[in-house]
């Protein structure tokens, strides 16, 4: 708080610390209950079927992206939501020698552990928060998180964390969850929530939309940004089969805000209202998954600079001309 | 300070993790206690648990170190804010 003339100026951060820890947290708003999170992981730990299409296919997507680099990974840090299927989908991918999985959640890592894998790379296990990740700095090669970042409360915070943890030259893999996800039990929700009880309490998370990707990823620090998006359509033969689903892989509710109370007729109105506006017509109802898929690099000397200003040496004309000028110039 | 190789026989971490784990809070090197089976970062006076081979670091599991030997649960922290009046 400044003093100015008798008046109070709030100090208003714009940014959080960019170290990602010391000084006072500024704009720590809770938007999501981290221990309850926990909880739900630990349950999805028991639940978890050993093969979930969508979360394999996620998975695959991003380990994928390892085999379009030259770079190997001997060192590689996994952590968040589906980091099971990671491991388990990895193949040899990125040539990585040491795997260490992280996750919040005690059982998750249990059962990671207790799986047989094939290859022979040393597997770690640590429980860890990404929010706080007690991973020394320029330590790893290889940051990876497989649907997991969309639960934290400070996003921007955890990415320089992960970002800090590279090496330079080191890549950050992330998976998370886009604005579309889940639209059609949002809107059943929020229906069957305004008939039944009058009034509406968040159902669905607040989620990333693709725009903002790029600029998380510029904002953390890291170079050479890229997203992309993919957008999957899950059938389930009814709603409370996507319920189970959600449950199996820990992304149910975990709001602050969440209304802790669900009427036994909410929820009946909501399948009803669910099925009533997107079944198809085999009697199986759809959900959209936005994936948003971000890549970034931990800076270093060999990575493509831009060039300083002023020192073009070839003007825009000179290109027109080499070119032709039948193009249209834009 | 306890050597890495220590803490490897005695509590089945391995070594990759122990030369990377720092304390999540104060970013600080860790060091092994052996009498409480954890893992204590001197910079901010905290504890870590380790169950079953598995570090847990995150600052909800953290304990106080009160003076010598007796250890406070520090059930209140949700954030780093309680860790940083210093």
């Amino acid at each position: 708080m400044l003093r100015k003339g008798g008046a109070l100026l709030l100090r208003r951060p714009f940014c959080s610390s960019s170290d990602g820890f010391s000084g006072p947290s500024q704009s720590k708003v809770k938007i999501f209950d981290r221990n309850l999170k926990r909880k739900q992981r630990d349950r999805a730990a028991w639940l978890m079927s050993p093969k979930d299409t969508l979360v394999d296919t996620v998975a695959e997507n991003i380990l994928d992206r390892l085999e379009d680099c030259k770079k190997t990974f001997p060192t590689a840090l996994c952590f968040g939501g589906s980091s099971g299927a990671i491991r388990r989908l990895l193949r040899g991918r990125g040539a990585i020698e040491k795997l260490i999985m992280m996750d919040t959640s005690y059982d998750m890592l249990k059962s990671c552990q207790a799986t047989k894998y094939d290859d022979s790379i040393e597997t770690s296990y640590i429980v860890g928060d990404e929010e706080f990740l007690p991973i020394k700095e320029s330590s790893v090669d290889l940051v990876i998180s497989c649907l997991g970042l969309h639960w934290t409360n400070d996003l921007p915070g955890a990415m320089i964390q992960s970002r800090l943890a590279l090496k330079p030259d080191g890549l950050f893999l992330a998976a998370i969850m886009g604005g579309e996800t889940l639209k059609e039990l949002r809107i059943a929700c929020t229906i069957a929530q305004m008939e039944r009880e009058g009034g509406i309490s968040p159902r669905v998370s607040p989620l990333a939309q693709v725009r903002d990707a790029g600029n998380l990823l510029t904002r953390a620090g890291f170079t050479l940004p890229g997203v992309d998006m993919d957008e999957y359509t899950v059938r389930y033969k009814s709603a409370l089969d996507l319920i189970e689903h959600l449950r199996a892989m820990g992304e149910t509710n975990a709001l602050v805000q969440r209304h802790k109370i669900l009427k036994r007729e909410t929820a009946l109105a909501t399948a009803a209202v669910y099925e009533s506006m997107f079944a198809a017509e085999d009697g199986t109802i759809p959900a959209t998954y936005q994936i948003i898929y971000m890549t970034g690099w931990r800076e270093h000397s060999s990575q493509q600079q831009p060039k300083r200003r002023g020192s073009a040496t070839v003007s825009f004309q000179d290109l027109q001309k080499q070119f032709g000028s039948n193009t249209s110039s834009h | 300070m306890v050597r890495g190789s220590e803490i490897l026989s005695k509590t089945g971490i391995s070594k990759t993790l122990v030369e990377i784990m720092v304390c999540p809070l104060s970013k600080q090197p860790l060091r092994f206690c052996q009498k409480s089976n954890s893992l204590i970062s001197d910079a901010i006076g905290v504890s870590y648990p380790i169950v079953d081979g598995i570090p847990h670091l995150v600052p909800h599991d953290g304990k106080m170190i009160d003076s010598d030997t007796a250890t406070v649960p520090n059930d209140s922290v949700d954030s780093s804010d309680s860790k940083k009046d210093s």
